[in-house]
């Protein structure tokens, strides 16, 4: 096996909670707003 | 009255242009040269290469545009800068000659007061044999070659759905290309498609990249604070190849590309094959073929621009180890070190070095990606050089340029991993800086507030959110200055 696969071989896997939490309606439409707000606050500090 | 020429049209020459032409007073001349006659928003390219958009939908022709605008648009390709003007003219100039079907061939000398390289990167599918939609594989970097990936992504599902297994890889076709994030988010585009379509189980999902370690995206990776813990992009991107059962091969430099193999080296000199019925590859990138002239006709190009074709700004092109790298390196305002008038933005304008780790094989191939300039920094640099020449015109030589160096300005990359408004996914990232400040933040070169990721629906909302804002924005509607960079 080499390094890449070994790797990806042992890296942490989603929790079914996780994979709910991922495709969620109510719960990514808040995680869409948080993001966007963080996006625009960025984009204020670090561009003027 | 003052004439500014903008040589290209994608993302920074076209967000110049808009800016420009508000800024500045009816009498001064804003033209637009641009070989290709449509806007093309390219992050959605990859989902024109899985048919989930058509070409119609990225792309939008730009002459209607600037007539309503008030833009001069020349549909030609511009071959030769003459920044010190040519025999008893003193004013600069660039030599164009028009691709429009109209004038097809034509030349013309166009002088100017100020001049914008915005030429965006040539896409240099000839550095590796058999790279490419002329070649051997295919590309997602124009809607024209995603539209050829779509179908010939189509033939491949149709085998699979015969019962036969097919290999399909996905990366970048060269050591030192950029874009990893592009090819990454095709990647995840494909598996999704072949599971919506019923066909996962048959096909090998290959990545293969020049990045060191995964998570890499040609920025060096990223840092995170997450539940209590800094975690690294590069964990982040292993979970996601793992959970999808996508293969990936590193630090790999492709040497070739055959029909159906792809041969390639990695940097501990090890050589390997790998077969395929699917392979999209991305080109590295070069800078356009412009010359540049001295005011006697002497070739001047090796002054203007660096030996990969991108033209010298005010960055620190000295060269020196990674450890001595600094933020300071990055260029602020775009302005050409040898004219006041001539400045690159986007992909146009040289990097002073790459910002991963630069990395080479014991024979001397380079395989570290090429730093990327993505859509964001490319508006804002378009935006802030349309600032400086509109108060140059306006208030004289002496006014202050304005300024946004990589090294103090953030970025969101949305890389999609799949579309759809229910069952859609992408990986959220937002760094500040783009170029890591070991001097502000010596933990990771990037703030840890700021420099987050996350994966989920949501998500690619954002990315189908900014497609249709940046076309509104780009085909100039109304309040499209509202709209930031």
């Amino acid at each position: 096996m080499d390094d890449a696969a070994s790797s990806i071989a042992v890296a942490p896997l989603p929790t079914r909670k996780t994979l709910r939490a991922r495709s969620s309606l109510p719960y990514q439409v808040m995680r869409f707003v948080a993001f966007n707000a963080r996006m625009l606050r960025m984009v204020r500090k670090g561009h003027h | 009255m003052a004439r500014v020429v903008i040589l290209g049209a994608g993302i920074s020459g076209h967000t110049a242009a808009l800016h420009l032409k508000r800024r500045l007073k009816r009498g001064h001349e804003v033209i637009v040269v641009s070989p290709n006659a449509n806007w093309n928003w390219i992050p959605s390219n990859i989902w024109v290469g899985v048919g989930r958009m058509t070409t119609d939908q990225v792309t939008f022709p730009l002459r209607p545009v600037y007539r309503r605008k008030g833009i001069d648009f020349r549909q030609a390709l511009a071959v030769a800068i003459r920044p010190e003007g040519d025999g008893d003219r003193e004013s600069g100039s660039v030599d164009i000659v028009y691709t429009d079907p109209t004038r097809l061939g034509e030349e013309e000398r166009l002088t100017y007061d100020f001049l914008i390289n915005a030429t965006g990167p040539k896409l240099n599918f000839a550095a590796t044999p058999g790279l490419g939609p002329d070649g051997n594989s295919l590309s997602v970097c124009t809607a024209k070659h995603a539209e050829q990936t779509s179908a010939a992504f189509d033939s491949i599902v149709d085998a699979l759905k015969r019962g036969e297994r097919k290999t399909l890889v996905i990366g970048v076709g060269h050591g030192t290309c950029t874009c990893e994030g592009a090819a990454f988010e095709y990647t995840f585009n494909i598996e999704h498609e072949l599971c919506e379509r019923g066909v996962r189980e048959l096909a090998d999902v290959v990545y293969l990249t020049n990045e060191y370690d995964l998570g890499d995206f040609g920025v060096g990776g990223m840092s995170f604070a997450q539940n209590g813990f800094v975690t690294s992009s590069k964990m982040w991107t292993e979970s996601l190849f793992r959970e999808r059962n996508v293969r990936a091969i590193l630090r790999a430099h492709v040497e070739r590309v055959e029909p159906g193999v792809i041969h390639y080296e990695q940097l501990d000199g090890t050589k390997g094959t790998l077969a395929f019925d699917f392979a999209m590859l991305l080109p590295p990138f070069r800078g356009a073929d412009l010359k540049a002239y001295d005011r006697q006709g002497e070739d001047i190009s090796d002054q203007l621009f660096a030996p990969n074709g991108f033209l010298r700004v005010d960055a620190d092109y000295a060269a020196k180890p990674f450890e001595e790298w600094t933020a300071e390196d990055w260029p602020s305002t775009y302005q050409s070190v040898g004219y006041s008038n001539l400045f690159g933005i986007g992909i146009a304008f040289a990097p002073p070095h790459p910002i991963s780790r630069p990395r080479s094989t014991p024979d001397g191939t380079v395989i570290s990606p090429a730093p990327p300039r993505t859509g964001m920094p490319s508006g804002v640099m378009g935006r802030v050089v349309a600032h400086s020449i509109a108060d140059r015109i306006e208030r004289g030589e002496t006014a202050p340029l304005h300024k946004a160096s990589m090294a103090s300005m953030g970025a969101a990359c949305i890389a999609s991993a799949g579309a759809g408004m229910r069952t859609g996914t992408a990986a959220a990232m937002t760094m500040y800086p783009i170029v890591p400040n070991f001097t502000r933040f010596p933990e990771s070169g990037r703030s840890l507030k700021e420099t987050t990721g996350e994966i989920g629906l949501g998500a690619h909302w954002t990315k189908l959110l900014l497609h249709y804002l940046f076309l509104y924005k780009a085909k100039a509607r109304p309040g499209w200055f509202l709209i930031p960079e």
